[in-house]
């Protein structure tokens, strides 16, 4: 009976186990980025049609702090077009999901970078700390730093709060969605989200299929679905009808739902599970669907 | 995802059907007679290629208050490692025997739950059971049918969303094969009857896309 009273006091004081941490599912172990030589799983590989000029492709360091922080934390991103030119260009800031590396999304920047024509826009992408060649572990906050040091940097080479797009993919729609409703650095133009998360309240009621508190299982926030109230810029929401991760009618559909800015827009994509919206819509009319978005006033 | 960050989420994700646990006490104790148990299983899902229970644990006690009520309680040992304080607290209670033959039984329980860690979240939420159970040629093991639910009262989940379920059905059968003092108990269930199981991360065995067969063993000692 000792015994058992120990192992459950143990369990008791020991009791933090959280799934916040497997929501990063992050590769920080390669050693460089390999981009069109990847031979990893993809969800999709372009055709040679979609390749980029090398020297349109810039990869750097950037420091980043999140509120708290006593020191910054190094990451890496990537910008996809002429750096120069930001100052007039409008620039799309891709906030990827939770899996690996930049590697793993290099095809659908280099997809983004094709939207109303070849390198028409320049598209900045960066692993958050922890993931791919970014220094760091992932936390909430650090994933809001990073994309904030995104936009420090494209405000120092220029660009303005007009020509700013951003996008959020799956994990990345947090960032997407916490820095256009409450603005750092930047406040974007425009906000695109792909089968984002609603809320990790979500997450678990999904799951449990009771009101049950999220927090039973993670310290995540990730409030989409609050978060957007605070949104007046035009939104696009784009999400697969066949999602098996982010269900499109708990998640999404309430994230979109609760968006009361100007503008909104929807594109449900028969068929595609998580990952799969580029290559299900076909990437002519993706490109259709976010370009027409982006140029309408 | 690798194969151990996948299996975390599973865990999570299947945690719905973890809801229904297996029968507590499917026969009422004798008065004053005590009896704990550990359970291990839960719903089965495909993982690797392969059918595998989610090994969810459990601990109970069960009190004999009379020859037809049992009192009992258990921890959700699988939550605790979450920082969640997770019990079910109820009755088995005899309606019906026709000694060493067959007879019915019902567990009204409330599942308590609690963020032990911030200190947050409590919820209970009330479940019923009703069992029948037969011995064969009046032996002591016996083999057990029911249903269960576990039901929800709230309006409203996050985000004031409509609560829109509020029952989550269970079949189960299973057999308890009664020694002196140990009894070891294996149930076959049907988890969340009629429900979807897709979309989803956890491939559930389920029915056309719906529920989820789980798999549970458990040992009693009666003392």
């Amino acid at each position: 009976m000792r015994s058992i009273i120990l192992i459950l006091f143990s369990l008791f004081i020991s009791s933090c186990l959280k799934l916040d941490s497997n929501l990063y599912n992050n590769d920080n172990t390669i050693k460089e980025y390999q981009l069109d030589n990847y031979t990893g799983v993809q969800d999709f590989v372009l055709d040679a049609s979609y390749n980029v000029p090398s020297n349109l492709i810039t990869l750097f360091s950037l420091q980043s702090q999140a509120d708290g922080e006593s020191n910054s934390t190094t990451i890496k991103a990537l910008y996809i077009g002429d750096a120069t030119k930001i100052n007039t260009d409008t620039v799309i800031l891709y906030c990827h999901g939770n899996k690996w590396h930049m590697d793993f999304y290099w095809q659908r920047a280099k997809l983004l970078a094709h939207t109303n024509g070849k390198n028409h826009y320049g598209v900045l992408m960066m692993d958050y700390r922890g993931f791919g060649l970014s220094e760091g572990k992932p936390t909430e906050n650090g994933m809001y730093a990073d994309v904030d040091a995104c936009m420090k940097w494209l405000k120092g080479k220029g660009l303005t709060n007009d020509r700013l797009i951003i996008y959020g993919f799956s994990l990345g729609s947090s960032s997407a969605t916490e820095l256009t409703g409450n603005p750092r650095s930047l406040t974007p133009a425009k906000l695109i989200l792909e089968a984002p998360f609603g809320s990790a309240a979500i997450m678990v009621q999904d799951a449990s299929q009771l009101n049950m508190p999220a927090d039973y299982f993670t310290d995540l926030k990730i409030d989409n679905a609050e978060e957007i109230k605070k949104v007046d810029q035009p939104f696009l929401w784009i999400h697969g009808n066949n999602d098996n991760f982010l269900n499109y009618k708990t998640h999404g559909q309430v994230v979109y739902n609760n968006y009361s800015g100007i503008y909104k827009e929807k594109y449900l994509v028969d068929g595609a599970d998580h990952g799969e919206v580029p290559a299900k819509m076909g990437f002519t009319n993706y490109l259709k669907v976010l370009g027409s978005f982006i140029r309408k006033n | 995802m690798n194969s151990v960050i996948k299996f975390l989420f599973i865990i999570l994700f299947a945690y719905f059907f973890q809801n229904c646990a297996p029968s507590r006490f499917v026969k009422p104790l004798a008065k004053k007679q005590q009896a704990a148990s550990f359970t291990f299983g839960g719903p089965i899902i495909k993982f690797a290629g392969a059918p595998i229970p989610i090994p969810f644990t459990t601990l109970a006690y069960g009190y004999g208050i009379t020859d037809n009520i049992t009192g009992f309680g258990s921890l959700h040992t699988t939550s605790l490692l979450f920082g969640n304080l997770q019990s079910d607290i109820g009755a088995t209670i005899k309606l019906f025997e026709k000694e060493n033959k067959f007879g019915i039984s019902a567990s009204p329980a409330i599942q308590v739950a609690y963020n032990v860690r911030n200190q947050t979240g409590f919820r209970i939420w009330p479940s019923a059971d009703i069992n029948t159970y037969f011995h064969f040629k009046e032996k002591p093991s016996y083999l057990y049918a029911g249903v269960n639910s576990w039901f929800e009262f709230s309006k409203y989940k996050a985000h004031e969303q409509k609560q829109e379920r509020h029952a989550i059905p269970n079949l189960h059968v299973g057999y308890t094969i009664v020694k002196q003092k140990w009894h070891h108990q294996f149930e076959l269930s049907y988890l969340g009857i009629g429900i979807p199981n897709r979309p989803g991360v956890a491939e559930y065995i389920g029915i056309s896309d719906k529920g989820a067969l789980g798999f549970y063993y458990s040992i009693i000692r009666k003392f």
